[in-house]
């Protein structure tokens, strides 16, 4: 016996409905869209993150020398002291190149930008800050060719750089040199003490998202020296906080003042590369 | 075999009628668990310590855009028509949040530093570069990850200088890992000293309780309180 056949009228409705759901679907989605939401950097020119890191380290390196040059060995003439146990509250001291630049990596997480900065070393004094696997390795290249090194890091999805961390005042030598948990004591000026690490989630950013990033890390430094300034009013001997800087005395700068001398000597540098962000040419600034 | 005919009319008024009655009461369900007051129910779990006065939305953030907005945006990411997808009614709960709250200047262990390559232990034993790794929400504990956990980085411990009476090498020989928050607080957060005598340490049971949602035995005064001012 012939089984009965399915209705073709159900069929016939069945399609029509579904192609009728279909249709009101695509006309709600497509043909009566609302504004779509951000897509990230899918539309526009981007910049290559390899440039970005290269901005950044210069302006880390500016600042870094600064902070180094101008408020610690000024300081310490003017009879300031820093310390690595700064931040305890029986210590009279602001903090030391590298805390620093800690205290700036730290506040640049509060900004949502997803940069990361790290100091490390292959002979550090904090036995934390010892690099190892795959950063040991391309420091290795860092130190023998003095350029730095660029890396994507596929367990974190970041794309990564690591910076050459030069001593560039006796301070950085003669510190590391005398201090008791150093494991090598015979540093000299201009010698590649470590590297700053740098990583980002993205191989390139618009210019947009590029001048946030540069807004974050500036304002890492702001809040390191905010920092070091809410410890000097602790001392039982505050320093004056105005215009004037370490090497005129027991004075130090306000946060606008610092961070104007900062950008006087970060900006150029920094406008240039964003000029020439575009730019195929191995030579150009950007690169 | 065929029903009766005169019964087909009755069977249909009954399948509407459980449909109705099936989609009032879904109805309802939803409106239920759309309520502001439902919304605990609706937790996975009991919040974990310190969060019991967090409204769900603190975490749970409503995701950018409208709910036709973001059900356009997925439907452009499946179809390979936008580089990234979106989130749909809310975002998804990640550090930012952790960090409204607890950001800190200063942390021992900031979750951020995971985030650095060297750190791939870390991160593929303990997922340390997540707060939630070791503080998983709903669980109505403090922490919950093992008081252990420090083997995965610290097995080379060795302190040029150690301030302890017994070396931290030796402990480290010793495997004795469940000692090591009898001394250190692990996001340094507590305003108190580091012991140097091993028989001052506080002992497993006291760090269990503490990890469990119990007193702390690393005093009540923070460095850098949360914003809710919890424990």
């Amino acid at each position: 016996m012939l089984a009965p056949s399915p209705p073709r009228r159900n069929v016939r409705g069945k399609v029509a409905l579904w192609s009728g759901i279909l249709a009101v679907a695509a006309i709600y989605l497509f043909a009566t869209r609302p504004a779509p939401l951000a897509d990230g950097e899918s539309s526009g020119r981007t910049v290559p993150i390899e440039k970005v890191f290269r901005i950044l380290a210069t302006e880390n390196g500016t600042v870094r020398a600064l902070w180094t040059a101008d408020i610690v060995a000024a300081g310490t003439k003017s009879g300031f002291k820093f310390h690595e146990k700064w931040r305890d509250d029986d210590v009279a001291a602001g903090p030391l190149p590298a805390l620093f630049l800690r205290e700036a990596a730290t506040a640049v997480q509060k900004t949502r930008v997803p940069l990361g900065l790290f100091l490390g070393s292959d002979y550090p004094i904090a036995q934390s800050n010892l690099f190892s696997g795959v950063q040991a390795e391309h420091f290795k290249r860092v130190r023998a060719s003095g350029k730095p090194e660029f890396f994507h890091a596929p367990d974190i999805g970041r794309h990564s750089a690591m910076f050459p961390d030069v001593a560039v005042a006796p301070g950085c030598v003669s510190c590391h040199n005398e201090h008791p948990r150093s494991p090598k004591t015979d540093w000299k000026l201009n010698d590649i003490m470590g590297a700053t690490t740098w990583c980002y989630p993205k191989d390139k950013v618009s210019l947009e998202e590029l001048l946030e990033i540069v807004g974050a890390l500036r304002s890492g430094f702001a809040a390191g020296y905010d920092a070091y300034l809410a410890k000097t009013k602790t001392f039982g001997r505050p320093p004056e906080i105005g215009e004037r800087w370490p090497r005129e005395g027991y004075y130090v700068p306000t946060r606008e003042v610092f961070m104007r001398e900062f950008e006087r000597r970060a900006s150029g540098n920094t406008v240039d590369r964003l000029l020439h962000a575009f730019d195929r040419d191995a030579s150009a600034p950007g690169h | 075999m065929f029903q009766p005919a005169v019964n087909a009319p009755a069977g249909r008024t009954i399948k509407t009628a459980a449909y109705l009655v099936g989609a009032a009461v879904g109805v309802a369900a939803l409106a239920a668990a759309l309520m502001p007051q439902a919304a605990r129910l609706l937790a996975k779990g009991p919040a974990n310590t310190g969060h019991a006065a967090l409204a769900c939305t603190d975490c749970h953030r409503e995701a950018p855009g409208t709910m036709r907005q973001q059900v356009q945006a997925k439907v452009q990411f499946w179809l390979a028509r936008r580089d990234s997808d979106v989130a749909f009614g809310h975002g998804r709960v990640g550090n930012a949040q952790c960090v409204d709250c607890h950001a800190r200047e200063q942390d021992s262990h900031p979750v951020h530093r995971f985030l650095e390559p060297r750190f791939a232990q870390a991160r593929a034993e303990l997922g340390a570069q997540s707060c939630t790794s070791c503080h998983r929400e709903h669980t109505g504990k403090r922490v919950t990850m093992a008081a252990t956990a420090c083997v995965t980085c610290h097995q080379d411990l060795e302190l040029r200088r150690d301030p302890l009476d017994v070396a931290h090498r030796e402990l480290v020989a010793r495997a004795e890992w469940n000692t090591c928050l009898g001394c250190h607080d692990f996001h340094g957060n507590h305003k108190r000293s580091t012991q140097t005598r091993l028989d001052a340490a506080y002992p497993p049971s006291a760090i269990s309780d503490y990890l469990a949602g119990g007193p702390s035995p690393y005093g009540r005064e923070l460095k850098y309180p949360t914003r809710t001012g919890a424990q």
